[in-house]
């Protein structure tokens, strides 16, 4: 009764200041506010990125009543709007397109005016992100999932506060919580990303123009990547990369330097062992100071466009997690135990907002996983198989250990590799660049480590995956029949290379 | 008449000896030959099981079993585990009782007939296991461990009768159902091995699969451990490291190379503007008042505030140096920002802090300490920025019913006129018609 007054009372009280010219605003929401409130969920999402819409879609499924909630406006994340999807839509065009300019004389085809209209180019990239995210929608729909559009935070340990996307405000309540936040762009002290002239990976993906001259500060995958984009549509690209080789530190040396030359060939300048020591932005160009890592060597880099492509880092701003006492780590993650349970046990996190590399396909695995523990009280992910790939042509690929971490552990091991140029189907390709790299136990054969340069690579490395979650041997790969002609022959080719010998090398 | 039929049980035994673990050829035999007793062994629960105790036998030496009945209780040193009847039968006799230890997997425990024969009448057909020690328990890959249904002749063919009283163990043990890796395969052939010697194989493979290492291993061609010690390395590798995590200081110290390899002058700490607004709170006592008075309930003044701030808190302006994030940028690119709010407007989430003015005047609350000084680390892990939240005011707290009212609010800089606008909401609704905000 009182409470139905309460209701009444309070639209009563906007309309009476409206007409008085108050500052308040008046937005009939308070009935809806009330009135939204539902009933407690079995699990409530906080992000409708990949781990939390992979875990959303999966708890649906397992008969649970779940609630996503995402402020973006629309589901996927970084990965599905300004991530893996977008990029993959520019790599493939652009490739396309250099393709086209560059390498069909020799195969037989001669083209005419070829010209680029980057308008079109965006759009066609905008079309699949469009159609995925509204996919995710769907899924998330028909799995019976509450899609709440707006803000979460922490009001307490079982309830979260959403301030809704197209106003009002209301809140959920759950008897388990998952934190699936993800990361954003680390900016680079010094150089206020205005998205414009120095820009993310989220507005390298959508420049209007293609630059004359960019500067890459960071040479891991998401530089190299959006290197390959911008040079291919001709841009003039420089590299600066701290450490003395690209890729990141997870990618096997030898592969490094295969692809940088690789990539070098293509046109990007690569400075490895160089830092970035401050960026001035003057009118429409920046100046980049950079110096030798070692110490020494100054110079001085123009550019029209500079992307900061240093990392990301745990997105938790605004959830409130003061309110509930939850800590971070000193790089931001947020802390769990081996069941992704944080120190309040029905709140749990996964994704990039915690531990482990950040990647879409970690966070989707680590999704289904903590349902499965929330739900079942088991879940598997093997941290030691994750492949990773970089998606530029040649593409690079690898998953388990690469010959450095073995050495550095102390770990015997031996190589086989297996160059392209060897293999039947990559020179009628005429895409001969790159090799197959297997790192096997000298005594028992077993997988250690698969590194792959070359077309195909990233789809390629999901029969290392398998063979290597499977404790398979090199000669297992090699007793396993491949398909003629096809690049995978190549792969069992450097299998046999590492327990045998290659027949075809 | 007697010596030809134990003739003719010979050469049964010994034809159906050399198929037996010829899965297809099983079958066709046992149609075939259609017995009635029949050996029971102890079956192999798990890939890995050598032996096992009897716990207690669930059906007594000349009771009836139907398919599905719990036949035995079987416990090895993981677990304790029922083994099913897969057919209808009877209990013959049984050879291990209840209690028995370390009943190696393939021994003879008991003999079942089939359903309908007199047990009376009926032979107890040889051990076959002592003649065959490992053949009983093997067949890795067929489904079912089964004994290999040993049979005697020993009564005239019973038509169409399928398999006799197969024994299906209960649905907790773990069969090796899966083919033998290609390499395995290979290295059991070129040895000389016969795939049930994989069974004796101490496996070290995701899931108890068994690899070419582990076959090596028992081969003696590479150190017996080796297998185990790389097992061990991945077994380590597939968890997510969440040792030596540290939780971030309040005031992270600067540590090594990294944050002075491109630290920029640190940016300097927000400044903090405390606002300020008196608010009488007569009309909220009268309303209390009235409210108490007509319908007797007694609402707090600290609920007319939590009302009136919840309502000012609403689409207040966004701050003048807010920075939008990549994110809203990408947003503002695909012009998804439109789609909801037009004006820069958001959500206020402000506390303000009510004190009552001393005679003297209002001794404004000093800032807390401002900020340590911003490192690397801080812009790193993107410590969180300074809160919205009022911090508590040392202006004497409380409510006063007499004089003003003052209520304050500590924010950045940026966020004043913000926050005025906040604290001017508060004052038209407290002073003019707090009624409505509670009726």
């Amino acid at each position: 009764m009182l409470s139905q007054r309460l209701l009444l009372g309070r639209t009563a009280v906007r309309s009476a200041l409206k007409p008085s010219g108050s500052p308040i605003a008046l937005a009939s929401r308070w009935s809806r506010t009330y009135a939204s409130q539902s009933e407690e969920k079995d699990l409530v999402i906080i992000g409708g990125g990949v781990a939390g819409y992979v875990a959303a879609i999966k708890a649906g499924q397992e008969g649970m009543k779940v609630a996503c909630i995402e402020k973006r406006g629309t589901l996927g994340g970084t990965c599905l709007n300004v991530g893996c999807i977008p990029s993959k839509s520019l790599l493939n065009n652009s490739h396309l397109y250099h393709q086209i300019l560059h390498d069909t004389k020799h195969r037989g085809i001669e083209v005419g005016d070829v010209k680029l209209n980057l308008q079109q180019l965006m759009k066609a990239k905008e079309t699949s992100v469009t159609g995925l995210t509204k996919g995710v929608e769907f899924l998330l729909k028909k799995n019976g999932v509450e899609y709440i559009k707006g803000t979460g935070s922490f009001q307490d340990e079982h309830t979260v506060k959403v301030e809704l996307n197209d106003g009002g405000e209301t809140s959920v309540t759950g008897k388990n919580i998952l934190i699936a936040t993800g990361s954003e762009v680390t900016p680079f002290p010094g150089l206020t990303i205005d998205e414009q002239t120095v820009i993310s990976s989220t507005g390298a993906i959508a420049l209007e123009k293609v630059p004359e001259k960019l500067v890459v500060i960071g040479g891991g995958i998401i530089g190299l990547e959006m290197a390959s984009v911008w040079s291919r549509l001709g841009s003039k690209v420089t590299v600066v990369e701290y450490l003395d080789q690209i890729g990141g530190p997870g990618m096997d040396t030898e592969v490094a330097k295969g692809i940088q030359k690789i990539l070098k060939k293509q046109g990007i300048t690569f400075k490895t062992g160089t830092k970035v020591l401050s960026g001035e932005k003057t009118g429409d160009e920046v100046k980049v100071q950079t110096e030798a890592a070692k110490g020494g060597k100054e110079e001085t880099l123009d550019a029209d466009v500079v992307l900061v492509a240093i990392g990301r880092r745990p997105y938790t701003g605004g959830l409130g997690l003061e309110n509930i006492g939850l800590e971070l780590d000193e790089r931001g993650r947020v802390i769990i135990d081996a069941e992704y349970r944080t120190k309040i046990p029905h709140i749990r996190c996964v994704g990039d907002a915690t531990f482990g590399p950040m990647l879409a396909h970690k966070a989707e695995e680590e999704a289904v996983a903590v349902v499965e523990y929330i739900k079942k009280g088991y879940g598997h992910v093997n941290y030691g198989c994750i492949p990773s790939v970089m998606y530029t042509f040649p593409e690079v690929a690898w998953v388990g250990q690469s010959e450095q971490d073995l050495k550095k552990a102390d770990i015997p091991y031996r190589v086989g590799t297996f160059p392209f140029s060897a293999n039947s189907r990559a020179k009628t390709n005429l895409d001969t660049e790159g090799f197959v790299k297997i790192l096997a136990d000298p005594e028992t054969d077993r997988l250690l480590g698969i590194h792959i340069i070359g077309p195909n690579a990233g789809e390629m490395i999901a029969e290392g995956t398998l063979a290597l979650e499977y404790g398979a041997s090199s000669e297992d790969i090699a007793r396993t029949c491949h398909a003629h002609p096809t690049l995978s022959e190549a792969f069992k080719e450097a299998a046999m290379a590492t327990h045998a010998k290659a027949i075809h090398f | 008449m007697a010596s030809f039929a134990a003739a003719c049980r010979v050469s049964a035994r010994l034809a159906t000896r050399r198929l037996q673990q010829d899965v297809t050829v099983k079958s066709f035999r046992t149609s075939a030959a259609a017995l009635a007793a029949q050996n029971f062994t102890m079956p192999a629960l798990s890939p890995t099981m050598t032996e096992g105790n009897i716990a207690s036998w669930k059906i007594k030496e000349g009771e009836k079993f139907q398919a599905g009945d719990v036949l035995l209780e079987i416990e090895t040193d993981k677990a304790t585990m029922d083994v099913e009847a897969q057919e209808d039968g009877i209990m013959m006799k049984i050879m291990h009782g209840d209690g028995s230890k370390s009943v190696q997997v393939g021994t003879r425990i008991a003999v079942v007939a089939e359903e309908g024969d007199d047990i009376s009448s009926l032979e107890i057909p040889a051990d076959e296991v002592s003649a065959q020690p490992t053949k009983a328990a093997e067949a890795p890959d067929t489904y079912t461990p089964a004994p290999p249904n040993p049979s005697e002749p020993a009564e005239p063919p019973k038509s169409d009768s399928t398999p006799k009283a197969a024994v299906k163990p209960g649905h907790k043990t773990i069969h090796r159902t899966y083919p033998l890796y290609p390499s395995v395969e290979h290295l059991l052939k070129v040895n000389g091995l016969d795939k049930s010697e994989a069974k004796k194989i101490t496996p070290t493979g995701p899931n108890g699969r068994l690899l070419k290492g582990d076959v090596l291993a028992y081969l003696g061609k590479i150190k017996a451990d080796i297998p185990a010690k790389i097992e061990s390395r991945f077994e380590k590798q597939s968890h997510l490291d969440l040792s030596n995590i540290k939780v971030a200081a309040a005031k992270p110290a600067p540590v090594g190379k990294s944050a002075k390899e491109a630290a920029p002058a640190p940016p300097p700490a927000p400044v903090k503007a405390t606002v300020t607004l008196p608010v009488s709170l007569s009309a909220v006592l009268q309303a209390q008042k009235k409210i108490n008075d007509s319908l007797g309930i007694f609402l707090p003044i600290s609920t007319f505030i939590a009302r009136a701030t919840d309502l000012a808190n609403d689409e207040l302006p966004v701050p003048k140096g807010y920075q939008p994030t990549a994110d809203e940028l990408f947003n503002q690119v695909l012009g998804l920002d439109k789609a909801h709010s037009g004006a820069k407007v958001s959500r206020g989430a402000y506390v303000p802090q009510v004190g009552s003015l001393t005679p003297k005047g209002a001794v404004l609350p000093k800032p807390t300490a401002a900020p340590a000084k911003k490192d690397i680390f801080d812009i790193l892990a993107a410590s969180p920025s300074p809160k919205l939240k009022a911090t508590a005011s040392k202006l004497s707290p409380g409510l006063s019913a007499v004089g003003p009212n003052v209520f304050s609010l500590q924010v950045p800089k940026d966020e004043e006129k913000r926050a005025k606008i906040f604290l001017e909401r508060v004052k038209l609704v407290l002073e003019n018609e707090p009624g409505r905000l509670v009726l």
